[in-house]
């Protein structure tokens, strides 16, 4: 399962990077960006823990 | 200074700070203007002495969990070890104050800072408390030890302590109450709800620290690092005696003393005696 990981850490960066802009969609919001980051960077660790899994199970 | 001490002692103590920094300057006629930057900037210094106090009385803890969640994602799982099951119970429960935090912060503030409403919520809060204690003595369940903790029960945990946002509700009480429910111990709630707080005070007063460089603000520097002390110092003696007092005690004489002082707030609005 690692594609579901992998698309919520595209999103979430997507996202930050959305309310970081100056005349985004969304409107600018320093705070809302950074909470997104950070989820896009846990989502990472998420897909590092699924890729080891794996890689476990394979041996 | 006193709002400095106020901050650092009701931060901790299950009785809402941000309820009182309402309550009292409303009971003391302080006129305080919440949105000047010179006012907020002192509140930032406040949070920070804070969230310090909190890292330099853990210090030991922090520092195995940090090593331990770096090993942990170095090895790419979650191992049984305490320390690395304490970090990811605390980014498991700190996700949902964060969410919360970020989006619903200003509108609910603006819709709850009112003398009466933030009166009743010390009285919800005291009834959260008395009910928490009431469910946790019913409960058959024994009791687990912190590490035995599931990290759907910290989300749980996690997402009590957003009810926070609501002034005059205690985010520690709300934490507490929380993990008692999620068979937790006292001691070990209380532990979990301090520690939890580190990540949720710290990150909002660093995202804040931009108020403490503003040009408004910098005629107020000096008052502010002096509060941030005060506070820190107060909150790690407030942290310390709450650590030994949740080892044989429990959140009822808190209650009891947000029902009072609650009861009495709102009485004094309602005759609009203070506002």
């Amino acid at each position: 399962m690692k594609a579901l990981p992998l698309i919520v850490a595209v999103v979430c960066f997507a996202l930050a990077v959305v309310y970081w802009l100056p005349n985004g969609p969304l409107g600018h919001h320093v705070k809302h960006g950074i909470l997104f980051a950070v989820l896009g960077l846990l989502a990472l660790v998420w897909l590092r823990f699924a890729t080891a899994s794996t890689a476990a199970r394979s041996k | 200074m006193l709002l400095a001490v106020l901050q650092g002692f009701s931060e901790l103590f299950p009785i809402s700070s941000l309820g009182h920094t309402v309550l009292v300057p409303a009971l003391l006629h302080w006129s305080i203007d919440r949105s000047d930057p010179t006012f907020l900037a002192f509140v930032v210094a406040l949070h920070l002495g804070t969230a310090i106090a909190l890292i330099v009385f853990y210090r030991k803890d922090w520092v195995g969990i940090v090593r331990a969640f770096a090993g942990s994602i170095a090895r790419g799982r979650i191992g049984d070890g305490r320390d690395e099951r304490t970090a990811w119970l605390l980014v498991f429960g700190t996700i949902p104050v964060a969410v919360a935090g970020v989006f619903l912060e200003k509108p609910v503030r603006q819709l709850f800072g009112s003398t009466e409403i933030v009166s009743v919520f010390l009285i919800v809060n005291a009834g959260i408390m008395f009910l928490g204690e009431r469910l946790r003595r019913r409960a058959t369940s024994a009791t687990r030890s912190l590490d035995a903790l599931p990290f759907v029960d910290a989300v749980k945990v996690g997402g009590a302590q957003a009810l926070a946002l609501f002034p005059g509700i205690s985010r520690s009480g709300s934490s507490i109450v929380a993990g008692l429910l999620c068979d937790l111990t006292h001691e070990d709630a209380a532990r979990y709800s301090f520690l939890l707080a580190t990540p949720a005070i710290g990150a909002a007063s660093l995202l804040e620290i931009p108020r403490l460089l503003e040009p408004a603000a910098r005629g107020m520097l000096v008052e502010a690092l002096v509060g941030g002390v005060l506070a820190g110092l107060t909150a790690y003696a407030s942290v310390a005696f709450l650590t030994k007092y949740f080892q044989s005690n429990d959140l009822r004489p808190f209650g009891w003393y947000c029902l009072i002082f609650g009861a009495a707030t709102f009485a004094l609005a309602a005759a609009k005696v203070i506002q």
